[in-house]
């Protein structure tokens, strides 16, 4: 079942074409991971699905329903709600640092009366069970570390129950030993077949978790393969040259 | 001696009342004001916000003692309407302390906004919050938090030119210092009046210093 369909989609900041006629599609419960040099235009990409950026042409569809149809986007109480379907993880994990960790998880679902208050309470203290940090829920953001954050805003994304999890380098901002602990939260949403994008620099998670890997350059989809092929086998000049700077 | 000291302090500490009012009345009114004017500053619709702009470059521009000699006596010189301009001197020195202090804090609730950081907007809208909600719930406590000790910095200065109301003759502390200073030939009522101040604005730095421990989300 396709969940994400994107066609000829086209992006440019001023005279930069950072987006050039991109199309792909995703399927329910898969798990992509979005690679290539920086500028490639891999988080532009991520982005633009849940309309943080809006883009100049093309189409995407999410779960059937359009967000932008040859360039036209839907109207806002639509766009609301197709990107509702959604939950994004920032690189800069952007918690809420006057809130709580449990007030940045309840807050949205309060404010959105998605259900009712006892149950948010509930699913809040599950989700930080899940995450490894029931013990912070007093906690202010300014507090955790840069993992424990990151693992925060995985669970305030999850929150909502959202279908498609995006991901925009969830762990470059991370200090080298911290990016396990957030990898490993991802890898066990993977197992539970959450549907995911991820863009990362981590090759490891790619290889691992990922069930296909999209290699981006120039604005472009190079290369797309199931990881055992794209890794050991890549097609492209472009993706071996980019592989032989990052796999050492 | 007690006697003197009863003669002068007693007057002084009057004269401290007033004060006193007038820096909650300004206090009280223009820092919402101050706010509004941010929002103008800030407002997608050009005509509001060169205003508001205009506003604010000409109140912080010129000095608040030009401002309130104007409002105190300027006005009511005005041909015509100038009649209806006369107000009652203490009102009108809190006509003019509003109208210049609501322009500071615009300018400090601006500087509160622009240090949040971009990625919170983002993230209120992937979590699907409305324009509303992102406002009153994810900016403005922030924007109140950054603003802290500015405002702080700025309510301890309003507290001190409050002595400006001494030049329209509204008779606060200071007025009563120098007419003590006058009859007497005593500089002592002058360092009464320093510590009364520095009583007043030491009550408000330990104010806001608790304000500042109490919202530091730690």
């Amino acid at each position: 079942m396709t969940l994400i369909q994107v066609s000829n989609l086209k992006k440019s900041f001023g005279t930069n074409e950072v987006l050039k006629q991109i199309s792909f599609s995703m399927d329910k419960n898969e798990v992509i991971a979005m690679i290539g040099p920086s500028g490639s235009g891999k988080s532009t990409l991520l982005r633009s699905l849940i309309n943080l950026e809006q883009i100049d042409g093309g189409s995407i569809q999410i779960d059937n329903e359009y967000l932008v149809k040859d360039g036209i986007y839907v109207k806002a109480d639509d766009i609301k709600r197709v990107t509702g379907k959604m939950g994004m993880v920032f690189q800069h994990f952007n918690l809420f640092p006057h809130l709580t960790v449990k007030q940045n998880l309840e807050m949205a679902p309060k404010l959105l009366n998605i259900q009712a208050a006892q149950e948010i309470e509930n699913h809040a203290k599950d989700l930080l069970e899940k995450v490894g940090l029931t013990e912070k829920s007093g906690s202010y953001p300014s507090s955790l570390s840069g993992g424990q954050k990151q693992r925060v805003a995985i669970a305030r994304a999850l929150m909502l129950n959202p279908d498609i999890l995006l991901f925009d380098e969830p762990t470059s901002a991370l200090d080298p030993e911290l990016t396990g602990e957030v990898l490993k939260v991802m890898k066990d949403l993977a197992e539970e077949s959450m549907t995911m994008i991820v863009v990362t620099h981590e090759m490891g998670f790619a290889r691992e978790v990922a069930d296909r890997v999209v290699f981006m350059d120039g604005g472009e989809i190079v290369e797309t393969n199931n990881p055992q092929e794209f890794f050991s086998n890549p097609q492209h000049d472009r993706t071996k040259l980019f592989l032989q700077k990052n796999l050492k | 001696m007690v006697e003197y000291w009863n003669k002068i302090v007693w007057p002084m500490l009057e004269g401290a009342q007033m004060t006193v009012l007038l820096f909650f009345i300004a206090i009280i009114v223009s820092i919402p004001l101050g706010f509004l004017l941010t929002l103008a500053v800030k407002s997608s619709f050009k005509p509001l916000s060169w205003l508001a702009h205009g506003y604010i470059t000409i109140m912080r521009g010129t000095p608040l003692l030009l401002q309130l000699l104007l409002i105190c006596f300027g006005l009511p010189m005005v041909p015509i309407i100038g009649e209806y301009l006369v107000f009652d001197r203490f009102v009108a020195a809190c006509i003019g302390f509003i109208l210049n202090y609501a322009a500071y804090f615009a300018e400090i609730f601006r500087g509160g906004l622009l240090a949040i950081d971009k990625g919170q907007y983002e993230a209120a809208q992937v979590l699907g919050l409305s324009k509303w909600q992102t406002t009153t719930r994810v900016i403005l406590p922030q924007m109140f938090r950054v603003a802290l000790p500015a405002v702080s910095n700025e309510s301890i200065t309003l507290i001190k030119d409050t002595a400006l109301l001494y030049a329209v003759a509204v008779p606060e502390l200071l007025h009563f210092a120098q007419t003590a200073v006058n009859r007497d030939f005593t500089i002592v009522p002058y360092f009464i009046a320093g510590i009364i101040y520095l009583i007043m604005t030491l009550i408000l730095t330990l104010l806001f210093k608790r304000l500042e421990r109490r919202y530091k989300f730690e």
